[in-house]
C-alpha cells in the first residue's frame, strides 16, 4: 500500500519541515532532563517531538518520517539496541493504532484515523514517559511479593526498577506490612557513582546494605542460606526473553545458577524488542572490550591500534539463566515474554 | 502413499486382479527368501526380527493359499514382473525429465500389476525383490516413485504431468521450489478449465480438476508440508467464490490470489529472510553449512556481495548427493573462502573453526523441532556441544501444525539409494533444543516460539 501512496503522492518532500529540529540533541535533552527516563521512552518522547514539528500529513509521510528519524538516532549513540526498542515499539504503535476502528465506532479510513491518532499524540506527548513511571510502580507492587521477610537480595547496579521495587517492598502497604530484609550490592570498580546512590536510597528507608566488589560475588552466593534470590534490572529485553544488561549482569546470571539461586529481572514491558542475540558478540554493535597488548605500552596518540572501548559496556544473558521477570504485565518466564514479544512486535 | 496410489490409478488396476495379488505376493516372497538364503547360504544372518518377519509371512502366505487357491498363476506373473518394473527406478541415478519419461512409457503394462510390491503393508514384509524391501517399521513411510504418464488419471493436466515426473526424479528438489512450481502449475490447471454445464465452479473444481492432480503429484512425490499448507489454502480460496461471480471472474481471482500467495509467501519471504540471515553474519565469521539449500546460498552471497562482509564458509555435503559441491562453486566465484568437505566424517574437526551453522529447514513442526535432510540434526547436536548457534531459515509456510517428536513418524525413503539391504532415509528431525534461532519472513524467534508464529499467522488471515 505504501509504494502506491508514494506513486500517486509525488513529489514527496523527503524531511517535510524538519530542518531546525535535530533529534539526537532532543534525545539527549530528554534524558538528562529527567534521570528517571529511560532510554526507549525518551526516544519515543524525541520521535513524538519529531512527529509534532513535522508538517507530514500522510501517513506514508509519517512512517518515513519515523523512520528516517529512527535511523538518525540508531546512528547517533554506540549502543543502540535500548534505543531501537523504543522506537520499534513506537513504529508498531502507529501502525496498530490506525488499523483499528475510529474512536466512534464506525470503520474510518486510515486517513481519518491517522489524524485522529496524530492529535491524540499530541494532545498526550508525555503520556509515555508518564505510563513509563506507572509501569514501575506497578512492577514494584508485583515483584513485592517475591521479597520475603528476613531475606537476603544480591543486586548491583543503579536500576531504577530494582530501586523502585526494594524501597516499595520495604514500606507498608494496606494489608500487607513492609519487609524485613537485607541487601547485598555488588559494586563495580569502575561505575560506583550509581551503585553508591542505589545504595544510600535504600539505606535511607533504612534497608541494611552490604557493599562488596565485584571479584566477591560468588564467594558472597556460596555462603549457605545467605543469599536468597538476585534481582537485576535490564537495559533491554531480547525476543527470546534474555536481557542485554550492564556488564557484570551475565556473570552474575551464571554464578546464581551455579549456586542454585532464583535470578529475577525487573523490567517494563516497553524495554521488549526484536533484538535476538545469538551470543555475546551478537548484539549488533562492537563494544571493543577486547583489546590484545604484548611489550611496552603503546605512544599516547595513535589512533590506528588504539581499541576504543565503549563507556557503557553491556552484556547479554541468555533465556535460560532467568528464572522469571518482574514486567507490569506481571510475572513472567522467559518463554511467555518471548510470545508477548511475538505478539506485541511481529 | 499406497493409498494415495490406489486414488490416481483407478482405472488402471481392475478390482478384482488387485486382490489376489495381494493374496499371493506373499506365497511367492517367502519362496524368493527361500532360494536368496539358499543361494546366499547365509541363513544364520538372519536377525530375530527377520525370522519373526518370516514367519509371519509364511502364516500370512498359508492363510492367503487356503483363501485364494485359484489365479495363482496370474499372481505369479503378476510379482515376478515386478522388479523389472522397479529396477530402471531404482537402479537410475537423477536421470533428465525426457529419459524418466522413456522408462515409464517402457514399463506400463508391467507397472499397473506389480504396484502393490511396494510395500502394501505387512503382507510384502519379507524381501520380494532384490531391488528395494521396506522393513516393517518402515511401511509408513512414503517413497517417491515414477508414474509412467500413460497411467495417469485423465485429468491429470499436461503441465502437472511433467512437474510429477519432474518431482519423482528430484530435478525439483527442494520444499519451497516445489511449492512454487506446484502453485504455477494449478495456475495453468485453473486457466484452461471450463465449468461444466450445470456445475459451479466452486463446488466443481477441487473435487473434479485440483484432485485429480494433487493426486497424481503425491503419487510421483509425497507431498512437502508446504504444499500441503498450500493446497490447503488453495482448496479455501475455490470454496469461498461466490456462485454467483462469472466463471472468467472468479478464474481471475483465483489466479490472482496465487500470484499474490507465491509473491508474499515465497518471493518477499525469502527476500527477507535472506536480508535477515545475511544480518547475522559479521567479518571474519566461519560459517558451516549442510549439502546445498538455495536460500542459504543467496544468505551468504548477500552478506558478501551487499553487506561486504569478510566470512569463510565450510561446506559439508551429504555424501549420497553432492550437492554441496554446487554450493562451494558458487560461493567461491562469488570471492568467499569456502572449505569442501564430502561427508560428516571430519564433523568435529570441521566444527572447531565453525561460529555459527546457517541450515535451511524442509519443514518446522510446531513443537519446534526441525525437519530436514538427513545429517542435519548429527550436525546440530555436535555444534550444540560447542557451544555453536544453529540458525535455521524457514518460511512460514513451511511451518506445519503437526509435531514430531522423531524422525521416523514423518520422513521419505530415498527411492534411488535403497536396496534391499539398506535402506535410505531423505530427512530426519532436529528437536529444538539443538536450535539457536529460526529466521522467518515474520521475524526471528527461538525454535519454541514457532507455533507463536502460525498464531500470528493465523491472526492476520
Amino acid at each position: 500500500m505504501a509504494g502506491i501512496t508514494q506513486e500517486r503522492e509525488l513529489p514527496i518532500r523527503n524531511n517535510p519541515d524538519l530542518e531546525s529540529f535535530d533529534i539526537v540533541t532532543a534525545y539527549r535533552k530528554l534524558l538528562a532532563d529527567d534521570p528517571d527516563l529511560t532510554m526507549p521512552v525518551a526516544a519515543i518522547e524525541a520521535l513524538i517531538e519529531a512527529l509534532s514539528q513535522s508538517s507530514a500529513k500522510t501517513v506514508f509521510e509519517t512512517m518515513d518520517l519515523i523512520k528516517t528519524q529512527s535511523a538518525r538516532l540508531r546512528a547517533a549513540v554506540r549502543n543502540p539496541v535500548a534505543l531501537t526498542h523504543g522506537t520499534d515499539l513506537f513504529q508498531q504503535y502507529l501502525v496498530l493504532s490506525l488499523k483499528q476502528p475510529g474512536p466512534d465506532g464506525k470503520e474510518t479510513s486510515s486517513h481519518e484515523n491517522f489524524e485522529v491518532v496524530r492529535q491524540h499524540l499530541m494532545r498526550n506527548g508525555r503520556l509515555f514517559a508518564s505510563r513509563a513511571k506507572q509501569a514501575r510502580e506497578h512492577i514494584a507492587a508485583v515483584g513485592r511479593a517475591y521479597v520475603r521477610d528476613g531475606d537476603t537480595v544480591l543486586t548491583h547496579g543503579g536500576s531504577r526498577v530494582v530501586g523502585t521495587l526494594l524501597g516499595r517492598a520495604a514500606e507498608p502497604v494496606p494489608g500487607d506490612p513492609s519487609r524485613r530484609f537485607q541487601v547485598i550490592h555488588v559494586v563495580s570498580e569502575g561505575r560506583s557513582a550509581e551503585g553508591d546512590r542505589a545504595v544510600a536510597a535504600l539505606r535511607d528507608r533504612g534497608v541494611p546494605v552490604a557493599t562488596v566488589p565485584e571479584s566477591a560475588a560468588a564467594y558472597v552466593l556460596g555462603k549457605l542460606h545467605l543469599v536468597s534470590m538476585v534481582l537485576v534490572g535490564a537495559e533491554a529485553v531480547t525476543a527470546n526473553g534474555g536481557i542485554i544488561s550492564r556488564m557484570g549482569t551475565y556473570q552474575l546470571a551464571l554464578l546464581a545458577r551455579a549456586h542454585g539461586k532464583d535470578f529475577y529481572v525487573a523490567a517494563e514491558q516497553h524495554k521488549f524488542g526484536k533484538t535476538f542475540p545469538l551470543h555475546q558478540f551478537d548484539l549488533g554493535f562492537d563494544q571493543d572490550m577486547i583489546d590484545f597488548r604484548a611489550g611496552e605500552a603503546p605512544e599516547e596518540g595513535d589512533p590506528e591500534d588504539a581499541k576504543n572501548p565503549i563507556g557503557d559496556p553491556v552484556d547479554y544473558t541468555p533465556p535460560e539463566f532467568i528464572t522469571a521477570f518482574f514486567s507490569d504485565n506481571g510475572v513472567l518466564t522467559p518463554t511467555a515474554v518471548a510470545k508477548q514479544v511475538i505478539d506485541l512486535m511481529y | 502413499m499406497s493409498t494415495a496410489q490406489d486414488g490416481s490409478l483407478p482405472e488402471a488396476i481392475p478390482e478384482q486382479a488387485g486382490k489376489p495379488d495381494h493374496a499371493q505376493a506373499p506365497q511367492t516372497n517367502d519362496k524368493n527368501t527361500k532360494t536368496d538364503a539358499t543361494e546366499t547360504s547365509k541363513p544364520a544372518k538372519l536377525s530375530g526380527a527377520e525370522l519373526k518377519a518370516k514367519a509371519k509371512a509364511e502364516k500370512a502366505a498359508r492363510r492367503a493359499q487356503v483363501k485364494a487357491s485359484k489365479e495363482v498363476a496370474k499372481g505369479e506373473a503378476a510379482v515376478s514382473s515386478a522388479p523389472g518394473q522397479l529396477g530402471p527406478s531404482a537402479g537410475e541415478v537423477k536421470g533428465s525429465k525426457a529419459k524418466g519419461k522413456q522408462d515409464g512409457g517402457a514399463t506400463t503394462t508391467s507397472g499397473a500389476a506389480g504396484r502393490p510390491v511396494v510395500s502394501k503393508g505387512p503382507v510384502s514384509v519379507t524381501p520380494s525383490e532384490p531391488k528395494l524391501t521396506i522393513p516393517e517399521c518402515f511401511s509408513h513411510l512414503t517413497m517417491a516413485k515414477r508414474i509412467p504418464i500413460t497411467q495417469a488419471d485423465k485429468d491429470v493436466h499436461p503441465t502437472v504431468l511433467a512437474l510429477g515426473q519432474q518431482m519423482a526424479t528430484f530435478t525439483i528438489d527442494e520444499s519451497i521450489t516445489r511449492l512454487k512450481a506446484t502453485l504455477l502449475a494449478f495456475k495453468k490447471v485453473i486457466d484452461s478449465y471450463t465449468t461444466p454445464p450445470g456445475n459451479t465452479l466452486a463446488r466443481h473444481l477441487t473435487p473434479h480438476v485440483l484432485n485429480p492432480q494433487i493426486d497424481y503429484l503425491t503419487a510421483c512425490r509425497p507431498m512437502c508440508f508446504s504444499m500441503g499448507n498450500a493446497i490447503r489454502w488453495l482448496k479455501l480460496q475455490v470454496s469461498k467464490i461466490d456462485p454467483d461471480v462469472p466463471e472468467s471472474d472468479a478464474k481471475k481471482q483465483l489466479c490472482g490470489g496465487i500470484d499474490t500467495f507465491i509473491q508474499e509467501r515465497i518471493s518477499m519471504a525469502d527476500l527477507v529472510i535472506t536480508e535477515k540471515a545475511a544480518e547475522k553474519i559479521q567479518d571474519s565469521d566461519v560459517i558451516l553449512t549442510f549439502g546445498r539449500s538455495s536460500i542459504v546460498e543467496r544468505a551468504l552471497i548477500h552478506a558478501r556481495l551487499i553487506n561486504g562482509k569478510k566470512f569463510s564458509v565450510i561446506v559439508l555435503d551429504d555424501p549420497y548427493d553432492r550437492k554441496g559441491q554446487t554450493l562451494a562453486k558458487n560461493l567461491t566465484a562469488e570471492g568467499i573462502r569456502v572449505t569442501y568437505c564430502g561427508d560428516l566424517g571430519g564433523l568435529g574437526y570441521n566444527l572447531q573453526d565453525a561460529t555459527s551453522i546457517l541450515v535451511s529447514a524442509e519443514s518446522m513442526f510446531n513443537n519446534g523441532s526441525m525437519y530436514a535432510p538427513s545429517g542435519t540434526c548429527d550436525i546440530a547436536i555436535a555444534a550444540k556441544q560447542l557451544g555453536i548457534s544453529v540458525i535455521v531459515l524457514c518460511e512460514t509456510i513451511n511451518i506445519t501444525e503437526r509435531v514430531a517428536t522423531d524422525s521416523l513418524t514423518y520422513n521419505e525413503i530415498d527411492p534411488e539409494r535403497s536396496s534391499g539391504e539398506s535402506l535410505r532415509l531423505l530427512y530426519d528431525t532436529t528437536p529444538d533444543k539443538y536450535l539457536s534461532l529460526v529466521i522467518s519472513e515474520l521475524g526471528s524467534v527461538q525454535p519454541t516460539s514457532v507455533p507463536d508464529l502460525l498464531r500470528k499467522l493465523e491472526e492476520s488471515n
